[in-house]
């Protein structure tokens, strides 16, 4: 639906093609889809520290490598949090490393615990790949690196870029936006003309 | 207890994920609707700390007493922390943050069976 609509327009007149795109851009790390990042960060935290918390206080002997990997998951996701709501340039510097150090983790842990599984009697977030946790422990990484990939585009070279190397997040709407504006595109098109 | 309450609030929780996925879908912000939902939800959730309080009071005990204590505390605090955050969202991404909370109160109610069994869900 996006691309017919668009594809005409930027040839006849990219001025008015792309000023719809400047009504939406994200204000910080925190907000548009930030938000739902760092709500579901914050969920990974809590549950994580405190699933991890409970476990070394009372039964630690029974699994230490899988309760001190799940302590340091929840370190790891209360620190992506915490970066994702400040969102400052160090802040955001901060939030890359620890979802990279996040992405590795699911990937080194998920591995472990297939190839190894007497290591872990009990589980921890990470195991197989996060499979206890829907996956969402393997999938919520790669969304935060392209979120602060996102974000640092448009913050480093300004406006135009960044909605080029964005469509992927906001493809749909964008799309919305080309649609919606098409009709005075076709009027302003005529009037300028006359 | 008859597991009214636990599956009514995974029932209610599933359908404040699809309302508010729908929502977001259709590229609306939080409006009245997921509000009252995530709003009974809430109200859900405190009743069956009640429930869950009042059979500890009566002698129950769980396998982990503090990992119920911590569901005690957390359970409810779900849709008030998600409702702020996703009201304060002027975008589709504030009603999609209601759909995680709906979806992490259903899995609560499944963790919380397999903390102590006596509560059916």
């Amino acid at each position: 639906m996006s691309e017919p609509g668009a594809s005409p327009e930027t040839a006849a007149s990219s001025e008015t093609a792309a000023s719809p795109e400047s009504t939406a851009p994200p204000e910080s790390t925190k907000t548009g889809p930030g938000r739902l990042l760092v709500a579901v960060y914050g969920l990974f935290a809590l549950s994580a520290c405190a699933r991890a918390g409970t476990q070394i206080a009372t039964e630690f002997s029974r699994a230490p490598v899988a309760y001190v990997l799940s302590a340091f998951a929840g370190v790891v996701y209360i620190i992506a949090t915490v970066t994702l709501v400040n969102g400052g340039r160090t802040a955001r510097r901060i939030a890359v490393l620890s979802c990279s150090v996040e992405l590795a983790g699911v990937l080194a842990v998920g591995t472990w615990s297939v190839l190894d599984p007497a290591s872990f009697p009990d589980a921890t977030v990470w195991s197989t790949y996060g499979v206890g946790y829907g996956f969402v422990p393997l999938v919520l990484p790669v969304f935060g690196l392209l979120w602060l990939r996102r974000w640092s585009a448009r913050a480093k070279t300004g406006r135009t870029v960044a909605v080029s190397t964005g469509n992927a997040v906001g493809a749909a709407h964008d799309g919305e936006d080309g649609s919606r504006a098409g009709t005075p595109t076709v009027d302003s098109r005529r009037g300028s003309g006359l | 207890m008859n597991g009214a309450v636990p599956t009514t609030i995974i029932v209610v929780g599933l359908a404040l994920a699809g309302y508010a996925l729908l929502t977001t879908a259709r590229n609306r912000r939080v409006g009245l609707g997921l509000l009252i939902v995530i709003g009974l939800l809430e109200i859900l959730l405190l009743v069956l700390v009640g429930l869950i309080a009042a059979r500890l009071a009566g002698g129950g005990r769980p396998a982990s007493m503090v990992m119920l204590v911590g569901y005690l505390i957390a359970m409810p605090l779900v849709p008030v922390v998600a409702g702020f955050w996703g009201a304060m969202e002027r975008s589709r991404w504030g009603p999609a943050v209601y759909a995680v909370a709906g979806l992490a109160a259903a899995v609560l109610m499944v963790r919380l069976h397999e903390i102590w069994a006596v509560i059916h869900v």
